[in-house]
């Protein structure tokens, strides 16, 4: 637990940093600003992110196709939980909101799963590859 | 069968005698092992009772992959499933040098029987046998895996 807590804390630490750095760089090139709620709300997004990313590991015993679909679900309740928490304090999200949200987070999401994807097709062309070339250099062992 | 074994710290030509009355089987196996290069590893048929069948070595060139299933193991060949009386950790540790991989907590594959290795749609890998077999290499195991494969090949060359 304790280990699981400390790379927690450094990959949120990483990424926060990072999610930080880049918007106020796109910020100051577009000439637009932020507030103090996007600022949290981006805090929240990427424990939520690290926090999902992280739990790979209890399932261990599914295909990686039904972990990408259930952390796919876990994220998308629990950034609707804490949109909604956010609401109580800053007024409700007009329905276009909802759709912009969820957008913007499934977008990346499917690009993610599909290099997921396609660099499992070129690790395992590389496996065989080697493989290949293992099995003509002993022959005789085959 | 009857073994008479001797030890003496002194002699620089160790050897070994077999008296037979005709070449079977578990003679000629004999011969195989001592000539082989490659440790075995005595199992019985797995379809039949421990106590009741002969025991066997078997080469590790002949296995195709290992399978530990409810604390027992087997081993898997073109001739059938042999179950033997070690743990999988002492197996791997043996054969490892000889092309033996760990792809999942209960598997040990022999990496000269793999005829191929695919992704499937549900994102696992699977190695597939000569024998038509296939099992799905574990996210755990895949970089050690390929650690490895890049090993073995360094020592091919």
């Amino acid at each position: 637990m304790k280990d699981f807590i400390k790379s927690y804390l450094i990959e949120l630490c990483c990424s926060y940093t990072i999610i930080s750095v880049a918007g106020a760089f796109i910020n100051m090139l577009a000439g637009t600003d932020t507030n103090n709620v996007n600022v949290i709300m981006m805090f929240i997004f990427c424990n939520i992110a690290v926090f999902v990313l992280s739990i790979h590991k209890f399932f261990e015993k599914l295909s990686p196709l039904a972990m990408i679909i259930i952390q796919y679900v876990v994220a998308v309740v629990m950034c609707t939980i804490a949109v909604l928490i956010a609401t109580c304090f800053v007024g409700p999200v007009s329905p276009r909101g909802w759709f912009e949200l969820f957008r913007s987070f499934t977008i990346p999401y499917v690009i993610g799963a599909a290099l997921y994807y396609y660099r499992l097709w070129i690790e395992a062309g590389k496996q065989q590859d080697l493989l290949k070339e293992i099995q003509d250099l002993n022959e005789d062992k085959k | 069968m009857k073994i008479n074994l001797f030890e003496d710290k002194k002699t620089t030509d160790e050897h070994i005698d077999i008296y037979f009355s005709e070449m079977r089987p578990v003679i000629k196996q004999v011969i195989d092992i001592v000539k082989s290069e490659r440790p075995s590893l005595p199992g019985r048929p797995a379809d039949e009772d421990l106590d009741d069948g002969e025991e066997i070595f078997l080469d590790p060139g002949d296995i195709y992959y290992f399978d530990h299933v409810e604390r027992k193991l087997f081993a898997y060949t073109e001739n059938g499933v042999y179950r033997l009386m070690t743990t999988l950790g002492s197996v791997e540790e043996q054969l490892s040098p000889y092309g033996f991989v760990r792809i999942s907590k209960s598997n040990l594959v022999n990496i000269y029987k793999i005829k191929q290795l695919k992704p499937d749609i549900n994102m696992k890998v699977y190695v597939s046998f000569d024998n038509g077999e296939r099992i799905c290499i574990n996210r755990s195991y895949k970089k050690s895996f390929t650690e490895y494969l890049q090993k073995m090949r360094r020592m091919s060359r």
